[in-house]
């Protein structure tokens, strides 16, 4: 019996004309995957050439962040602990309520804009613009205008965590939502059930494990950007980091950075455990 | 020239999928591999491709001891042993074209590949093996925009792109219509006889095994069962097999014996 490769080989030299093509078809074919490839490494070498990326300028600021280490070493709170400990428990408190406002408002908003719920094409895509609008503020930017609208301290934080994150937990939510199998509110229509059944039982269950793991992640990252909207005046412990960065103190920066850590790494291992609790094995 | 397990068993944590399988084929043999949803039929193939390993036992083919390649030899074997699955496992957002030239991927390098500068021998390959399976038009098109049969006859390409001295074809109609059952059915039975590859085949349907196989093998629970010709497999050992009662059997026995598992089973592969 003959080998296969012979077998086949001969086959293909007998083959027409336009079979040929895919055996043989040209260098053209790299044309455009190479030019994209190497427009892309011309930006790439242009951008750092333009930003005077340079490695003797990271060497020489070696030196410098050398220096401000030593600075902040022993870490010393200088009395301050209680202050520190309180607003850090603000800023805490400033990303869970803000996380979950921003949660709750996001669900019914992302059922509009979830193209197997909202069958209004104008509707489900403005939605999805707007969320994008909203998103595309960034809540550093939130929390300077809610400082001006109602003033400086913590519930200025929370309203621009929750803006943000409505419109980020909106599109995450609706694209969730969109994955589903339309096979479980397909059995909840055929018993009779009304268009909100379909959803409370056909959609919700299935959804749930994203909303929840992306609720708990978004948690967490919003324990780090509820630091940084401190600076700006929205409440807790980002006041304290930036003064004391600005005076020089930095050991007390150093503490300020250790309890954060603390604190990021705390909320990252009780909502792996949470989630896992919640979602279980499948999640 | 043959294929030989010997004593083959697969532990998962509780469960025991196969059990203690013993079996000898001879080269260029049609063989199908019967039993009900859960008996090891795809545990078994997938031992053998040793795409998941066996607990214990061994795998020889032509005197060569299969099971204890490691590394690029057992990429090697793995593509002489080409597997064939229910589902087809294609690249579906990959066109049809490359797909079959996957099935080279044990010979062309991982850059080669990622770049689409396989040699004009591997692409000549690919085009005659779409060619014969009668999937040469549809070569530019995304995989995953094909039919189910399409879709199974372009794995089989990809199968015969591998230029495999085995073919191991899980299920490889359970998805499918009586016509592309029968079109998948037949290049498989084509590719055994042209070729002299030898094929193992799990099949859930009797009268497909009965059709197309020289002889079948029956697991039971992870046991061998019974190892005959189509003949050989009377009414009452399909029962056995499939732990019908025997009115059950009684209904659906006569010319075309339907042997479906218990349809419930199904879905608890």
């Amino acid at each position: 019996m003959a080998g296969i490769r012979s077998v086949l080989l001969d086959r293909a030299r007998r083959l027409g004309p336009e079979r040929q093509k895919l055996i043989r078809p040209g260098w053209q074919r790299h044309l455009l995957p190479g030019g994209v490839a190497f427009v892309m490494l011309a930006l790439f070498v242009y951008a750092l050439d333009r930003f005077g990326f340079g490695f003797a300028r990271i060497w020489n600021g070696l030196e410098r962040l050398g220096f401000i280490i030593g600075f902040m070493l022993p870490p010393d709170p200088k009395g301050n602990l209680p202050a520190f400990a309180w607003a850090l428990g603000e800023t805490v408190a400033i990303a869970l309520l803000g996380t979950l406002i921003g949660a709750i408002l996001a669900f019914p908003l992302s059922l509009l804009a979830a193209r197997n719920v909202m069958t209004n094409r104008i509707v489900q895509f403005m939605s999805r613009r707007l969320f994008d609008g909203v998103r595309g503020i960034d809540t550093l930017i939130w929390a300077l205008i809610y400082v001006n609208v109602v003033g400086l301290g913590p519930f200025a934080g929370v309203l621009a965590i929750a803006s943000s994150d409505m419109a980020g937990f909106a599109k995450v939510y609706s694209e969730a939502i969109e994955a589903t199998e339309r096979n479980a509110s397909e059995g909840v229509r055929s018993t009779g059930g009304r268009r909100w059944d379909e959803i409370a039982f056909g959609l919700l269950p299935q959804v749930m494990p994203v909303l929840i793991s992306q609720v708990l992640y978004f948690f967490e990252s919003n324990t780090r950007s509820a630091t940084i909207i401190g600076i700006v005046g929205a409440g807790g412990i980002g006041l304290f980091l930036s003064d004391t960065i600005r005076t020089g103190e930095w050991q007390q920066v150093s503490v300020l950075i250790l309890m954060i850590l603390v604190v990021v790494s705390v909320i990252d291992f009780v909502s792996a455990r949470l989630r896992f609790a919640i979602i279980g094995k499948r999640g | 020239m043959t294929l030989e397990v010997q004593s083959l068993t697969k532990r998962f944590e509780s469960v025991t999928a196969l059990d203690g399988v013993s079996f000898t084929v001879p080269t260029g043999s049609l063989i199908g591999v019967i039993g009900r949803s859960g008996a090891g039929k795809s545990t078994l193939l997938r031992a053998i491709n040793r795409l998941s390993d066996a607990t214990s036992g061994t795998i020889t083919f032509n005197g060569e001891n299969v099971s204890a390649l490691k590394g690029r030899e057992l990429r090697r074997w793995r593509s002489r042993a080409a597997m064939i699955f229910q589902q087809f496992n294609l690249a579906g957002r990959l066109d049809v074209m490359t797909n079959v030239l996957l099935g080279r991927l044990a010979r062309v390098s991982t850059l080669r590949a990622a770049l689409n500068l396989f040699s004009e021998e591997d692409r000549a390959i690919a085009t005659a093996a779409l060619d014969l399976v009668d999937m040469a038009d549809y070569a530019a098109q995304r995989a995953e925009s094909l039919s189910g049969g399409q879709q199974q006859r372009v794995a089989i390409a990809r199968a015969l792109a591998q230029e495999p001295e085995l073919i191991l074809a899980d299920e490889p109609v359970a998805s499918l219509d009586p016509r592309n059952t029968r079109i998948v059915m037949d290049t498989l039975q084509r590719l055994n006889r042209e070729f002299g590859i030898t094929v193992l085949v799990n099949l859930h349907s009797i009268d497909l095994a009965r059709a197309y196989c020289d002889r079948l093998i029956g697991l039971q629970a992870g046991r061998m069962f019974f190892d005959g010709t189509a003949a050989e497999l009377t009414d009452s050992v399909v029962r056995d097999l499939y732990g019908m009662e025997s009115d059950e059997a009684g209904a659906e026995s006569g010319p075309t014996v339907a042997a479906e598992p218990l349809p419930q089973l199904e879905m608890a592969k």
